[in-house]
């Protein structure tokens, strides 16, 4: 038994184990964020546009979403999904053994849900800076609204939703940590997991730490990059 | 060569325009003016679908379009008809002057890239922007913008270029440079409705000059009738208030 107050050599090694965690939170990113990114947007778009029922029912999926803890909702949708999934196939006579799932696809959804509220109000506030204008001189040169999106209202709006989009990114990231209240098998779970036998949990911890701090000024990072390119059209001041 | 018929547009219960006609021949240049609120803007924005009228109809020679009923592809197609001058530039901020010049010819109107840039280099170059093909709009001046605007309009070689108070928005010091290239296009035969506040283009340039107000054409005539004989007491209680000076001299 190690006496000192932390234990390095199991600091060291469940580091790794930690960052063995790393794939399955950048794919639940990832996914999450392809799933959430087209649907965020869209949904923003009939908020602007005001389209009926879909406007509303957006108000009330934000409300929810914002409203609610996290754990909660992966919670519910983790008691939930299944037995709505279990009764339709019961009705259907589908044979799937709904209850053992790999917990990664009711994480996918999950994350899908929760991030494309958030994005909704992302790229609504991003679409609002987007001058009126714009859209009107795209249409007087004969570009359809498709179109114009396309080429002037995206490329102009993706700048000013870059900060928040980072933001809801490394919120994500982050959050993919409660996963380990579905057996999922990321860098929280692990590292908890290794602790478990000596019950070296501040050194599990403070491994947790130091890989989420890693990923997370890692794109930060990237995603400065990638605003300085979109934006340069900006960049340079008035002559 | 075009002919708008009876145009309505309300917004809410507001009466903006209350069916306006109005006759424009090849070449001419019609400079519309009014006291603000009196529907001159609506009717420009009507004229290309940026806002939909309640009634009326826009004939470009051998096409009639139905301003409030217009299908997608009328809409598009009196849109390549007609192009148009915002007050505020509206140049697209993500693109360079030339790209601003080059998109609707390459996305709206299908011209290949190397021919598309061809126009719009001598687009910019007629309006004495052949130094700023890459500037972006942040780096221009308002002037500068305004004049890029203006090359995004020729180049499309409308029918008609619509001008919505292209000068409005500019410094007084800007306003001449605009003015002196839209002078340039006219003399060249563009046909040009403009909205405008500067009545000294209206007297120089107009073929003919129309007067509006509370969403009717009050009076329609030469520079010279609206001007030196105006009708309407509402014409010249309105040229009284814009030009004081002159209007006591013409007297």
């Amino acid at each position: 038994m190690n006496s000192s107050f932390i234990n390095t050599e199991f600091l060291i090694d469940t580091f790794f184990v930690a960052l063995s965690g790393v794939p399955i939170a950048l794919l639940v990113t990832a996914v999450a964020l392809a799933i959430a990114l087209p649907i965020g947007f869209f949904l923003a778009l009939s908020r602007i546009n005001e389209i009926p029922v879909l406007n509303g029912f957006t108000k009330v999926y934000v409300s929810f979403v914002r409203g609610t803890p996290l754990i909660i909702q992966i919670f519910v949708l983790y008691s939930i999904l299944p037995l709505i999934l279990a009764g339709i196939f019961e009705r259907y006579e589908i044979d799937f053994p709904i209850y053992e799932v790999n917990p990664l696809w009711y994480a996918f959804v999950i994350f899908s849900f929760n991030t494309a509220a958030i994005l909704v109000e992302v790229f609504r506030s991003a679409l609002k800076t987007v001058n009126a204008g714009q859209l009107e001189a795209a249409y007087s040169v004969g570009l359809t609204t498709s179109q114009a999106y396309r080429r002037i209202i995206i490329p102009q709006m993706l700048v000013s939703t870059m900060p928040n989009l980072c933001t809801a990114t490394i919120n994500l990231i982050k959050a993919t940590s409660l996963g380990y209240a579905i057996s999922l098998q990321e860098i929280t779970l692990k590292a908890k997991v290794a602790a478990n036998v000596g019950y070296n949990y501040l050194e599990a911890y403070i491994d947790i730490f130091i890989v989420y701090l890693i990923l997370c000024i890692t794109v930060e990072y990237l995603f400065k990059v990638f605003e300085k390119r979109l934006s340069r059209y900006k960049a340079v001041a008035t002559a | 060569m075009l002919e708008i018929r009876n145009v309505h547009k309300s917004f809410g219960n507001n009466e903006i325009l209350k069916g306006v006609n109005l006759t424009v021949d090849k070449g001419d240049v019609v400079v519309i003016l009014g006291p603000s609120g009196s529907g001159k803007t609506t009717l420009l924005r009507c004229i290309n679908f940026l806002e939909r009228a309640d009634q009326g109809t826009a004939t470009f020679d051998d096409m009639t379009v139905d301003l409030h009923k217009a299908n997608k592809k009328e809409v598009l197609a009196v849109r390549k008809k007609s192009a148009f001058v915002f007050q505020n530039y509206n140049l697209f901020n993500n693109k360079t002057a030339l790209e601003n010049v080059a998109e609707g010819l390459i996305i709206g109107r299908k011209i290949p890239k190397e021919e598309a840039y061809k126009i719009s280099r001598e687009a910019l170059d007629k309006v004495g922007l052949s130094n700023k093909y890459d500037s972006y709009p942040s780096q221009l001046s308002g002037g500068q913008q305004q004049r890029v605007g203006i090359a995004r309009a020729v180049a499309l070689n409308p029918d008609v270029i619509l001008f919505d108070e292209p000068t409005s928005a500019l410094d007084p010091e800007l306003v001449g440079e605009v003015l002196e290239v839209m002078k340039e296009i006219a003399r060249e035969g563009t046909t040009m409705i403009v909205v405008t506040h500067e009545m000294g283009f209206a007297k120089d340039v107009a073929k003919k000059v129309i007067f509006m107000d509370g969403g009717n054409i009050v009076e329609e005539g030469t520079p010279h009738d609206i001007f030196v004989t105006p009708k309407e007491e509402r014409t010249r209680k309105f040229l009284r208030r814009v030009l004081p000076g002159e209007y006591d001299y013409e007297i």
